[in-house]
């Protein structure tokens, strides 16, 4: 990965770290999925991620950009963008 | 690559990976294909990660294994980015459903598609093209592999019903697609890239089917017709819908561009061929045919053996993946004598697959056999000479075979 994977900083709440990884580990098939695993190494592809990015959207009411989450690309990060879209509105 | 290989070389078939990126983007396969048909027509290669392929190269085993669905399924996937990892929209993606299904979902949206329905289009594609060919000929470099990736959204836009803002941010996802690891496509790891650009694309058709299902507006669009055909009795659903549109869309985008540059290419470094064509317009459609050939701007696709299979002297494994490498197969000269020759009068050309072969063959052929040649009749007319202004570029990609840079310098014609 580029530059994007050193960017974030570990600022998002544990408990939210750990809601994502819930929540990832719903769509793929009930695995246990760590707040630093790699979505595409734990079987991730697009239309699992179109299900994900929804349901971020109905839960926490912050919309990712598709890339953002694509290459944020661990639970720990996509929490932190999770923090960003919160703090803008 | 290399369209016109360079001499024969010795090739180690056992340590040869042909899915090495640098081979598409600075090689020249042609050599390496050529010793496959001949010593292992049948070859297997395992890659770094341990997922396991078997290749077909001869014209012959390509057409068995694209054509006959019930020794080779398609409904795990069929392109060679998701060799050894079940396609997650297989089964539902058009071109991963293998009969009956296929032919019932097929059926429909090719009555849009045939050769006598988009005869309607001709009028406004030759349009479009003279439009594309003017800035060419103010005497300035223009880069033709570039220009060119747009030419089928301007094309088929209109025929889509997809408006021409979007046309821009739709090339450049279905070519994130198709070259995930072209730097001019790339975006953070390959897969993502892919991720990136499938996630955009399947959501732009449904947010597409969404507006238009809100607003009840109907046309006469290739999207819109995916939205009313019932094969089978039935709609198709959202998710087929967006799969589908999503398919249509990368299939019009991806490959006519390579065909257009590399035909190009092949005329400038053969100004007598060139001249031929011109003389004689009424040769443009094999000039055509031989340029699908010559190009086979879709490398390959790919298939999984059923059960154990008999082909090419050996056996594959049942369950295993199979490249049918279709530009392999076009050079084939138990097929096309002297294949490595660009001939625009070669007898036979339209025997090439490079629309593939089968149920799967593509189904906007038709529209890009027309496209073409209308692309090549104006470029005749118009165009007295054709040099290259620097270094073509090529594709970093063992998927689609084709250029990201050729740019030409062209003279107007004097007397048409």
């Amino acid at each position: 990965m580029e530059s994007e994977s050193q960017a974030a900083p570990a600022s998002a709440p544990e408990s939210l770290v750990q809601e994502i990884s819930a929540l990832w580990g719903e769509h793929l098939n009930g695995r246990e999925v760590g707040a630093d695993d790699d979505f595409f190494e734990l079987g991730g592809n697009s239309l699992i991620g179109i299900k994900i990015i929804d349901r971020v959207s109905q839960e926490y009411g912050v919309e990712l950009s598709v890339r953002d989450f694509y290459l944020a690309q661990t639970p720990a990060r996509v929490a932190e963008l999770i923090e960003q879209g919160r703090a803008r509105t | 690559m290399r369209l016109t290989p360079g001499p024969a070389r010795d090739v180690d078939l056992d340590r040869l990976d042909l899915f090495d990126l640098d081979l598409y983007s600075y090689g020249d396969p042609h050599p390496i294909w050529d010793v496959m048909r001949e010593k292992a027509p049948l070859h297997h290669q395992v890659l770094p990660d341990g997922r396991e392929f078997w290749s077909v190269t001869r014209y012959e085993d390509v057409c068995r294994v694209l054509g006959e669905h019930r020794e080779f399924t398609s409904e795990r996937g069929t392109t060679p980015t998701h060799v050894g990892v079940d396609d997650p929209a297989a089964g539902v993606l058009l071109t991963s459903t293998d009969p009956p299904r296929h032919t019932e979902v097929r059926r429909p949206i090719g009555t849009k598609l045939t050769a006598r329905a988009v005869k309607s289009w001709e009028d406004s594609i030759r349009r479009t093209i003279v439009g594309f060919l003017e800035p060419a000929l103010d005497g300035e470099s223009f880069d033709l592999a570039e220009k060119a990736l747009l030419l089928p959204a301007m094309v088929t836009g209109p025929l889509l019903g997809i408006p021409e803002k979007d046309w821009a941010e739709l090339v450049q996802l279905t070519a994130m697609v198709t070259a995930p690891s072209d730097p001019h496509f790339k975006t953070g790891s390959e897969a993502a890239t892919l991720a990136i650009a499938h996630h955009e694309l399947v959501t732009y058709v449904k947010e597409w089917v969404k507006t238009r299902r809100a607003d009840g507006h109907e046309d006469n669009s290739l999207l819109h017709h995916l939205m009313s055909v019932r094969p089978g009795g039935a709609p198709l659903t959202d998710e087929e819908i967006a799969l589908d549109g999503y398919s249509i869309l990368l299939g019009a985008n991806v490959t006519t561009p390579h065909t257009v540059s590399g035909t190009v290419q092949a005329l400038i470094e053969r100004p007598e061929q060139f001249e031929k064509a011109q003389a004689d317009p009424s040769l443009v459609p094999n000039l055509v045919e031989e340029g699908l050939r010559w190009t086979s701007a879709a490398c390959n696709f790919m298939r999984y053996a059923v059960d154990d299979v008999q082909i090419g002297g050996g056996t594959i494994p049942a369950r295993a993946a199979v490249v049918a490498w279709i530009g392999s197969a076009n050079r084939d000269a138990s097929q096309f004598p002297d294949p490595h020759q660009f001939d625009i009068t070669r007898a036979g050309a339209k025997r090439h697959v490079a629309f593939g072969f089968g149920p799967h063959f593509c189904i906007g052929g038709p529209l890009a056999r027309m496209t073409l040649r209308i692309f090549f009749e104006e470029l005749l007319q118009r165009f007295g000479s054709i040099e290259l202004d620097g270094e073509p570029q090529h594709l970093r990609s063992y998927f689609i075979s084709g250029m990201t840079h050729l740019p030409i310098v062209a003279q107007k014609r004097k007397t048409p």
